[in-house]
């Protein structure tokens, strides 16, 4: 990245290449700190070298862009973890730069990555942010007002700022010839500015969408494009980022899992497996209920609709239940809230037979689906409604499950 | 997250309904299989109450009138079929020929730009990754189709803790129905 500095740099500015080499040595301090970075650093540190060949050919090198693609892809969920909880508004707007960065130029896809890495002060956010506007356009210059210009607003947004240095560090790394560091009176912007008009004015538009009052609160980034569709865009893929996450903690498996199509991949395996496990389930059910559905349904009718509130039905049936139901120990509730349902279905919902049958008052207990109800024993009188509409609920399974050992061994 | 035992009751209250209304015919095993798990989907559809896409989408394709469970279901539905997944019929039919001509033409013409780009990129391949597995997901879903990908990661996430109730409601009545039997 030295080799621009003499052809563009006037001798005089060596202050610039001074706060320029100071900013990037604490850039590279930054990087050294935090655990993620470092393998970044050396990616970026690596990089240079395309970035530099970017900057002088202008032209995306298929190599660099695969380079950098691939560090994004694989790095994209890697950092947000740890990140999100930092830095929410980055990692949310790294996402969502991390899957846009496939299309974009392969700077774009540089600072994105850069972004995640580190936080830096206002004033070499400043300066990153100059040299990133410099870096992306190659060939064109603009003058120096536009910058400033720029310059100013962004530092206004120091969170702004930090995010676009954050990108830009890359950049700035070959734009040393940018002063940026101490603020908008160093504004000694040298003639490598590589800014056209066309940039000027996205970063006005981009600066001036920030500071209005923005009830969309989509930050245009520098350089990118700002028209309403790649917005719009970008906070589609945030939304759809956010509920990736949800899917993650869903399905089973998902935490280790980075990556859209891998995580798409589980969940497309939960999914069918679920859908497997219900026809097989009900293929059971078949043989199993040749007709007890049936009887299942009118007793349940006839018991469920009508009692909400009385025991009497239970106290009816308590004696048939009694002698059928093949459970006759009492399990604890902490059976019921460990035992999850399906094993322990059957045991809970005779328990909780049991209970209403003994007790009416006394237990709230949920049925056997209702395994998170329970917080212990001592929870045993709660508000009328909630009981009676446990204890409903309750009938529902039990009745069902009891009633079909009554059918079954009345049909037997 | 929302409560598993609401759901599951709601489920359950809702499919014991279902199966009371079909005549459950003394035939095979297949066709006792198929009312028992058109009545629990239509039961998890309902107990969405028309909120979810893919609920309606599953009420209204199981209603369709050239399906062969479509007795079953009219008399599951019953009484209730005052659903919106009802209305949703006709619309859905055509957005869905609508979308699938669109599909195809997309296809087609990416076919071409396919060959042209040659995959050099991995991001490219990576989209198109992501592409075919939203392409599977959305045949999983019921209505994936017409859904954007928004509306599809939301509905399967509904999808998902629906199909998780009914699997666990469904395994414990037959395990209680198992053991009753032993």
């Amino acid at each position: 990245m030295n080799r621009a500095l003499p052809e563009m740099l006037p001798c005089s500015d060596m202050t610039v290449l001074q706060r320029q080499r100071a900013r990037l040595k604490w850039q590279a301090e930054q990087f050294q700190q935090q655990s993620y970075f470092c393998e970044l650093s050396g990616v970026f540190t690596s990089q240079n070298v395309h970035v530099q060949g970017f900057q002088q050919g202008g032209l995306v090198s298929g190599g660099g862009d695969s380079v950098l693609s691939n560090m994004e892809m694989t790095r994209q969920l890697k950092p947000d973890p740890g990140l999100e909880a930092a830095w929410p508004e980055l990692g949310k707007v790294d996402m969502g730069f991390g899957s846009c960065g496939y299309g974009n130029g392969p700077s774009f896809d540089m600072n994105h990555a850069i972004s995640r890495t580190s936080s830096c002060p206002p004033a070499v956010a400043a300066a990153a942010v100059e040299v990133k506007g410099n870096s992306e356009k190659m060939g064109s210059a603009v003058g120096r007002e536009s910058f400033k210009k720029r310059k100013v607003e962004k530092l206004q947004n120091s969170k702004v700022v930090a995010e676009d240095e954050s990108k830009r560090i890359k950049a700035s790394e070959e734009e040393e010839e940018e002063s940026k560091i101490t603020g908008p009176n160093t504004n000694k912007i040298t003639n490598h500015k590589k800014e056209n008009s066309g940039d000027t004015s996205k970063d006005n538009s981009k600066v001036s969408e920030v500071q209005k009052p923005d009830y969309i609160h989509v930050r245009a980034r520098r350089g990118q494009a700002t028209d309403s569709h790649s917005l719009a865009e970008r906070v589609r893929r945030e939304k759809i980022s956010e509920r990736m996450k949800y899917l993650q903690d869903l399905v089973p498996g998902c935490n280790k899992i980075t990556g859209k199509a891998g995580m798409l991949d589980e969940i497309i395996n939960y999914v069918q497996s679920l859908q497997r496990q219900v026809e097989f389930l009900s293929m059971k059910l078949a043989t199993v209920n040749p007709r007890l559905d049936f009887n299942i349904d009118n007793l349940y009718a006839k018991e469920e609709f009508p009692s909400c509130t009385t025991n009497f039905p239970t106290v009816g049936m308590a004696p048939e239940m009694a002698n059928h139901s093949p459970y006759l120990q009492f399990n604890p509730i902490q059976q019921v809230v460990s035992g999850c349902g399906v094993e322990m279905g059957m045991n809970s919902s005779d328990m909780a037979l049991r209970r209403t049958i003994s007790a009416p008052v006394s237990i709230p207990d949920a049925s056997f689906l209702n395994t998170t109800c329970f917080t212990g024993p001592q929870q045993q009188i709660q508000p009328s409604a909630p009981w009676e509409v446990e204890l409903q609920n309750l009938y529902n399974v039990a009745f069902t499950d009891t009633i079909d050992a009554s059918d079954l061994k009345m049909e037997m | 997250m929302r409560p598993h035992s609401s759901l599951k009751q709601e489920f359950l209250k809702e499919w014991i309904k279902g199966l009371q209304r079909c005549s459950f015919p003394k035939k095979s095993i297949l066709e006792r299989k198929k009312a028992i798990k058109l009545s629990a989907d239509i039961a998890m559809a309902s107990a969405r109450n028309g909120t979810t896409c893919w609920s309606r989408a599953l009420i209204s394709s199981a209603a369709k009138d050239g399906s062969d469970n479509n007795h079953l279901v009219k008399q599951i539905l019953g009484p209730e079929s005052d659903r919106p997944a009802v209305e949703n019929k006709a619309p859905a039919r055509q957005a869905s020929v609508c979308k699938k001509i669109l599909k195809r033409s997309c296809r087609i013409r990416r076919r071409g730009r396919r060959k042209c780009g040659a995959a050099a990129a991995p991001s490219s391949i990576a989209k198109h990754l992501v592409k075919k597995r939203r392409q599977i997901l959305r045949s999983l879903i019921p209505g994936g189709e017409f859904m954007n990908e928004i509306c599809l990661i939301e509905e399967t996430l509904d999808y998902i803790t629906s199909l998780r109730v009914q699997v666990d409601v469904m395994r414990s009545l037959a395990t209680a129905s198992v053991r009753g039997t032993e």
